[in-house]
């Protein structure tokens, strides 16, 4: 799947996360901001890494502004982001859920 | 919960309200070129229909930001009203915003996902989003072995291209491996960016280590820099030329090796001198600032003010002398619209 504009999802409020996704070359490179990075950092990398494979983008560059959303919140932010970024948004692909 | 709404300045009652709200929460300047530059407003209602939050949108410029956290979990209402104007500018495929603020509240934007660009004693510059600073100065084109090669950078509006600046750039290309020319990418001015652009780049095509590239929003840009194309007090030139010098200094200088920067003198352009000196300021000595003086023609120092003059007063013999010949021919084929811009009213004194 080709990314072909910026999309994005989420909001900076608590408990939700920002997600912006722009076209990369370099496989899927992940720019996290988060309070608790130490403690979940990877975790939240790998349920963006996870839904972005599912929904088929190898490539892609993400920006991610976390408040502490929970992973169903970052799973869902994420395909919000990228069927905007990819302009799919009119065929979801609710099963990568 | 807190609702958000928009607000219409152009309404003057509504424009009272916000200003004075503004005012309880310290911001004070309400300059009218300020306000005019304001594309968009939004505000936060708590419950009781009181005004709890504002903040505005210029361009891609976050403005006018203050919350009251009376009442409220701390941070919540700022939080909420920054997603609001970035959803505003998502909406219009803005993905790119940037935000001019008191260096206090630096960490509440960096907390949002805001990178700092640059910050003086007083005043902090962040941006937020995608294409960044890093982007940017990754597309610029660079050359082999570049950080052992004595790399030079001049920025320029050029409007147009004149021998002056064709001879700063010469000087330059003699003095250095490489010439970085950047110029101004905000499209304010009598000669379009494009045009701008061209101009440079035929009339340096011979220099074979200049490298012509957009100054994009990080060289006095309009979202960094406006004071540089309006009328602006001291204080306000000052603060922004600073800024604009280190985010030269923080990213553009290391990133591409550039150890030297030529300036020309500036005997008319009051913001222009300011602007030198800040960048003599904070540059040195971690990049050599060197300023040129102005070349002359006849005893007269060559200046673009004066060729806009001269395409006003359509005297197009007097300007082959103060510019090379792909700029005097551009002039003598587009005369007409030059001078319809002119009087379609836009400034030709200014930069």
């Amino acid at each position: 799947m080709e990314i072909k504009t910026i999309g994005v999802a989420g909001t900076l409020e608590s408990s939700d996360i920002q997600i912006m996704i722009s076209k990369g070359t370099n496989g899927i490179q992940i720019d996290l901001d988060s309070e608790v990075i130490k403690a979940y950092g990877d975790q939240i990398k790998e349920v963006i890494i996870t839904t972005l494979k599912k929904y088929g983008v190898q490539n892609a560059k993400v920006k991610a502004t976390d408040k502490g959303a929970l992973d169903c919140v970052i799973a869902a932010r994420t395909l919000t982001a990228v069927q905007r970024a990819t302009e799919t948004s009119d065929q979801p692909k609710l099963e990568v859920l | 919960m807190d609702k958000v709404v928009d607000l219409y300045l152009n309404n003057p009652a509504t424009k009272k309200k916000w200003q004075n709200f503004l005012l309880k929460m310290g911001i004070t300047d309400f300059g009218l070129r300020e306000i005019a530059a304001i594309d968009h407003t939004l505000a936060l209602i708590d419950e009781n229909g009181q005004l709890v939050g504002t903040g505005s949108i210029a361009n891609n410029v976050l403005k006018y930001i203050a919350v009251c956290n009376q009442d409220a979990v701390p941070g919540a209402r700022f939080n909420q009203m920054v997603t609001a104007l970035q959803h505003y500018l998502f909406d219009q495929k803005i993905f790119h915003s940037f935000v001019f603020t008191k260096a206090k509240y630096a960490t509440s934007f960096s907390h949002l996902g805001f990178s700092e660009l640059a910050h003086t004693e007083h005043a902090a510059f962040l941006e937020s989003g995608t294409p960044d600073i890093n982007d940017f100065i990754a597309a610029i084109p660079k050359i082999e072995d570049q950080f052992n090669k004595q790399v030079a950078a001049i920025v320029m509006n050029a409007n147009p291209f004149t021998l002056g600046h064709r001879k700063l750039v010469q000087l330059a290309s003699q003095e250095n491996d490489l010439v970085y020319v950047f110029v101004v990418a905000t499209d304010l001015s009598l000669f379009k960016t494009k045009e701008r652009m061209q101009l440079v780049k035929s009339g340096t095509s011979d220099l074979k280590n200049v490298l012509v590239v957009s100054g994009g929003d990080y060289m006095v840009s309009q979202s960094t820099f406006p004071a540089y194309f309006l009328k602006s007090s001291a204080d306000l030139i000052t603060t922004q030329t600073d800024i604009d010098a280190l985010v030269f200094k923080n990213f553009i200088a290391p990133q591409l090796a550039i150890k030297r920067r030529y300036l020309g003198t500036e005997p008319f352009s009051r913001t222009t001198n300011f602007y030198n000196q800040s960048l003599t300021n904070k540059l040195s000595p971690l990049v050599d600032v060197r300023i040129v003086n102005r070349f002359q023609i006849n005893g007269k120092v060559i200046t673009a003010t004066r060729v806009r003059q001269l395409i006003k007063e359509d005297n197009l013999t007097a300007i082959s002398n103060f510019v090379p010949p792909q700029t005097m021919q551009f002039i003598y084929r587009q005369k007409e619209v030059l001078q319809a811009r002119i009087k379609e009213g836009i400034n030709i004194n200014g930069n």
